[in-house]
């Protein structure tokens, strides 16, 4: 696989960590918006 | 006395008096078990983060990364996607089902009511492999503990093994759950201080980004390539790890005690944001170390977090880094403490012998019962060669492989029957245990893999052409749902 690859490919491999902070905020503005934590 | 250790006195008898103040509002055992479910969305996400990261995310992953560069990053990638599964797909459905479940406080006790499983045998095995793993689990972490204390201030192993245990003992046993999460919240926070400012000041003490990445090529142009020496089941078997988070009870007990369901999201956003930032922190420190040493090598790479702290800061601010590495580690072994504990309390005593007894008394039960396990872990550390702590290894793909799938399968299906359960776990723990034995081609997948496929097979076809699942549990299972959605 070495050989297709350029030494800078393992900055996209980070892309699954920030991807699941953006997904968790997202979900937060989501139920933020809805107003759901203000109820009860 | 250097300032180093005036640090680490202050930071440990911080943790005294946070167990002493948790222990006059802990009344009855909800409270010591679970806190009585009030935790906020800050405390639960952090306490989440720290129970689960133990030293090797300030130790083991920088060393990985400072000895074999970029293709360890695959580990902290699987991690990360899991944590976030267990927050999306768990959290939520356990923190509701637990409390509609006859207020269930621990793990086996929400199995055993999830499946009204009257003859105890869910709760009875899964109580007895949490007693026992958690025993080594504890037992382990004291060990690592201990061996830290003795490399930074060349104290007798012993004396440090018994302080640190001393410690963790005291504000445990006085405070129960809010005192570890509580404390966690501390720790997670002095940890992710720790794995911002570390790989930020080596990055100044290097240059720029582009002197990083020209030096680590010039050592070696491998490590910056996460493809290096990896097969695709390599790949697989390191991101893997993540399947472990959906049978952790350390972890889950923190997404019971959340105070509302409205939380949850806020503690999400948190909890990845705190362990996303802190695997970056871990790995940069690891590759960026790598440039600030050179070609120099140095003894223990895992030792790279605490020679930069060592090398780039002044005492008092090194004592404080150095801190987060056992904060790391006690965060781990009181969560653990705790959760055996509970085992023993709700599982067998409040549950088994004694259903009539009081409030005071489990407290009081549930005390005694951290002392008793913690002792017994703290002899166990006494001999830290000891072939009994190689158990651990079992442990993260054990409570992954048994608990995982049955726990998403009860979340998730209305129809996983009793016996599904109860096979399930038994098949997915047998085959951890079976193919850690094997080596060689598939055999060097991480065991968690084939295990979590197992038990959820198991668990699927039992359910499916055994005896069903009663329209009890799925009346049941219908009305809970209808509450988290």
């Amino acid at each position: 696989m070495d050989a297709t690859l350029t030494p800078e490919t393992w900055y996209w491999l980070l892309i699954p960590m920030p991807l699941v902070v953006l997904l968790s905020f997202l979900s937060w503005l989501i139920h933020a918006v809805s107003g759901k934590h203000k109820e009860g | 006395m250097d300032a180093t250790t005036i640090t680490f006195i202050i930071y440990l008898l911080g943790m005294i008096a946070i167990g002493v103040i948790a222990y006059r509002v802990t009344d009855n055992l909800s409270d010591y078990i679970l806190g009585g479910r009030s935790l906020g969305p800050g405390v639960t996400a952090l306490s989440a983060g720290a129970s689960d990261m133990s030293g090797w995310l300030l130790l083991g992953l920088p060393g990985a990364l400072f000895a074999a560069g970029m293709n360890q990053i695959w580990i902290a990638i699987g991690l990360a996607i899991g944590a976030y599964l267990n927050w999306q797909l768990v959290a939520p459905r356990l923190r509701v089902y637990t409390e509609q479940a006859n207020n269930a406080l621990t793990l086996p006790d929400f199995l055993e009511n999830r499946f009204a499983d009257d003859t105890r045998l869910l709760r009875v095995l899964s109580a007895v492999v949490i007693l026992l793993f958690f025993t080594f689990y504890t037992s382990s972490g004291l060990v690592a503990g201990a061996k830290l204390f003795e490399a930074t201030f060349g104290l007798p192993y012993a004396t440090a093994l018994w302080i640190g245990a001393g410690v963790i003992i005291c504000y445990t046993f006085l405070g129960g759950f809010l005192a570890v999460s509580w404390t966690d919240f501390i720790q997670g926070i002095l940890m992710f201080l720790a794995l911002i400012i570390v790989p930020i000041v080596t990055l100044m003490a290097v240059g720029s980004w582009d002197d990083v990445t020209a030096a680590v090529a010039e050592k070696d142009a491998n490590f910056l390539d996460a493809f290096h020496d990896m097969t695709l089941l390599g790949i697989i078997s390191l991101a893997a790890w993540g399947l472990g988070y959906f049978g952790q009870p350390h972890i889950l007990a923190r997404f019971m005690a959340i105070r509302s369901l409205r939380d949850i999201p806020t503690a999400r956003l948190i909890g990845m944001g705190w362990m996303v930032a802190g695997l970056f922190g871990a790995i940069f420190t690891g590759f960026i170390g790598i440039a600030y040493f050179g070609p120099e090598q140095i003894e223990d790479p895992e030792k790279v977090f605490i020679l930069l702290t060592q090398v780039l800061f002044h005492p008092l601010v090194s004592g404080i880094l150095l801190a987060a590495i056992l904060a790391a580690v006690m965060s781990t072994i009181d969560s653990q403490l705790l959760v055996s504990s509970s085992a023993i309390t709700e599982d067998f005593y409040k549950q088994i012998l004694r259903k009539e007894a009081s409030d005071k008394e489990l407290v009081w039960v549930g005390r005694l019962s951290v002392l008793i396990i913690a002792v017994i872990a703290t002899l166990l550390a006494t001999d830290r060669e000891s072939s009994v702590l190689s158990l651990v290894s079992y442990a993260w793909a054990g409570f992954g492989a048994a608990f995982g799938p049955i726990v998403l399968l009860s979340l998730l299906w209305r129809g996983l029957s009793r016996n599904g359960a109860l096979f399930g776990m038994i098949a997915g723990a047998v085959t951890v245990v079976v193919w850690k034995a094997q080596t060689g081609g598939l055999f060097d997948v991480y065991e968690i893999l084939p295990g979590f496929i197992v038990c959820g097979l198991v668990a699927i076809l039992v359910s499916l052409f055994g005896k069903p699942a009663s329209e009890d549990t799925k009346a049941e299972y219908d009305r809970v749902r209808a509450m988290w959605r």
